[in-house]
């Protein structure tokens, strides 16, 4: 630790020395007499002792959900008495503590002191709290002796998730077993189709009604169940941020709930987070997947580049044929509106949900940013129109609408478009 | 009278300027203290010690109220201990400077014991001074 003086005792020191100074030539008594107090103050101050202090610090748990609390626990330990110990927890701007961050208690010689603080997770993120910057001064605060201590510990929220009735049934589906009804014919339960009996057709599978009136042998078919491959696209080229929000904090709720939802029905979930740093997983199934997929998007951030990178750069592996790839998008680099483009182009099922940043920006009609915007947003109803034109839905996710509703606009889009 | 108002006028531009000043709001009252002191000729004041003792407090209680402004959840007792020590150490400079007071009141017979002891302060409060520098 290092020591530190208040800056009262050079004053103090000044003021002894200048008394008894003064006393001497005056030849008077009043000027030591006056020096007399702020010779002890000095003497106190001299008696101090660098501290001895242990510091431990450990979290009730080291995973928790956006607006989760967590008791974060501070054991302190001192081999001789400190008048006043203080601590800070630095923390970042996503989590704050009930009371206050910063602490000072007296710790006794030996004595064991424990400290519990309440922990806010106001936002989803991957965190590292510790170690604290602490301080211990003497009784009048005249010397005191500061440093950090203590481990970092590491919490991580997850962001919170939204319920969804109905999920995007993408059009092709996989070869593995799964909950999707495919297009393709074969041993189901969903009703297909009937037709005539082949050699091979097992008897159960004999339609008796058909059968009787055509009077020759007719069976039924069925749709198979299927998995499927879901890649979640994640733009991170930009963002809006405005008050604490920003169009990236929604699209990785978005990009949680939609993996939560496609992994729950045994699909296999793939993330390319598609920006300045590029981050992607390979599509997989199971609980696992689901804890890769949201460790990654904790670690999602908007890294300014100017890089032109297109999906060549992507391990062929992260994209797999006949996959349904949600791009999750505010719509606001060029760069990731030609990736899809291009993703389309090859032949892939893909949706935009464009995260809306509309609401994020000041409107200013009477001026000449009133005048910009009115571009801008020209400009994005053009590329919204261009991706309707190669037969890409893309659906307007505005703030405070549940993320269900652009998901049935989807469905209704691909009911009435029937895509090719 | 100046000096005065205008050690006043330093503390309170201590106070609101997280302390920059205070030693010379201090080292004015004192000065203006002394000079007054002086100028009324060479009867001993006795109120030294009440004069010294506020000056240290007025160095004491600015310093605790900066410090509240700290946003810090301190211990309900270490408010109480720290008030204890302040007011210790007030009365403890109280009877320091009685003592002083006191001490004036032998007679000049021990005149020249009495400036070695006054040189010895002096050394020891420079030396302080350069102790504190040097930290």
């Amino acid at each position: 630790m290092t020591g530190f003086t208040s800056w009262r005792l050079p004053a103090y020191a000044s003021l002894a020395a200048a008394g008894v100074v003064a006393g001497l030539a005056l030849g008077r008594v009043e000027p030591v007499a006056l020096a007399a107090p702020f010779l002890l103050a000095l003497v106190a101050a001299a008696a101090g002792h660098e501290p001895q202090v242990s510091v431990r610090l450990s979290l009730g748990r080291d995973r928790a959900l956006e607006g989760d609390e967590v008791t974060a626990t501070i054991e302190l330990l001192s081999a001789r008495d400190v008048d006043r110990f203080e601590f800070l927890v630095p923390l970042p701007p996503e989590l704050s503590i009930e009371g206050g961050p910063a602490r000072a208690v007296r710790l006794r010689a030996d004595e064991e002191k424990t400290i519990e603080l309440t922990l806010h997770c106001r936002r989803w993120g991957a965190f590292a709290l510790g170690p604290l910057l602490v301080r211990a001064r003497d009784v009048l605060g005249l010397r005191s002796w500061e440093g950090s201590a203590g481990e970092a510990r590491r919490l991580r929220v997850y962001p919170s998730e939204e319920t969804l009735r109905s999920l995007v049934a993408p059009l092709e589906t996989q070869v593995f077993a799964g909950n999707q009804v495919s297009r393709a014919r074969g041993e189901g339960i969903e009703f297909a189709d009937l037709r005539e009996w082949r050699p091979g057709d097992r008897l159960r599978r004999v339609n008796w009604r058909a059968t009787a009136l055509r009077r020759e042998l007719w069976v039924n078919e069925q749709h198979l169940e299927r998995n499927t491959d879901v890649v979640l696209f994640l733009d991170t080229f930009a963002e809006v941020r405005a008050e604490g929000r920003s169009t990236n904090d929604r699209a990785v709720r978005a990009a949680a709930t939609l993996a939560h939802g496609y992994l729950e029905r045994r699909d296999r979930v793939g993330l390319v987070g598609f920006g300045g740093f590029l981050s992607w997983l390979v599509p997989a199934s199971g609980t696992r997947r689901l804890y890769a997929i949201v460790d990654t998007l904790l670690t999602s951030s908007i890294v300014l580049s100017y890089a032109l990178r297109g999906v060549d750069v992507l391990p062929p592996r992260t994209l797999p044929p006949q996959a349904l790839v949600l791009a999750i998008t505010p719509l606001l680099d060029g760069r990731t509106a030609a990736a899809l483009l291009d993703l389309r182009a090859r032949g892939y099922d893909l949706i935009v949900v464009e995260v809306s940043p509309l609401e994020l920006v000041m409107t200013d009609a009477n001026s000449a940013t009133g005048l910009a915007q009115r571009l801008w947003r020209l400009s994005r109803e053009a590329l919204r129109w261009r991706y309707e034109q190669v037969g890409v839905p893309v659906v307007t996710w505005d703030e405070g609408v549940p993320l269900a509703v652009p998901l049935e606009e989807v469905n209704a889009f691909r009911h009435l478009a029937r895509p090719a | 009278m100046p000096g005065a108002a205008l050690g006043t006028l330093l503390l309170v531009v201590a106070l609101v300027f997280g302390g920059h000043g205070l030693g010379a709001a201090l080292f004015l009252a004192g000065g203006t203290y002394v000079a007054a002191v002086v100028s009324a000729g060479n009867r001993i004041d006795a109120s030294a010690t009440l004069m010294a003792v506020l000056l240290l407090l007025c160095g004491e209680l600015t310093a605790w109220s900066l410090d509240e402004r700290w946003r810090i959840r301190p211990e309900e007792s270490l408010a109480w201990r720290r008030g204890a020590a302040v007011s210790a150490l007030a009365l403890a400079g109280l009877a320091v400077a009685a003592f002083v007071i006191a001490l004036s009141a032998v007679p000049s017979s021990h005149g020249l014991l009495l400036t070695v002891a006054g040189a010895a302060a002096a050394v020891g409060a420079a030396g302080s001074g350069i102790w504190v520098a040097r930290r």
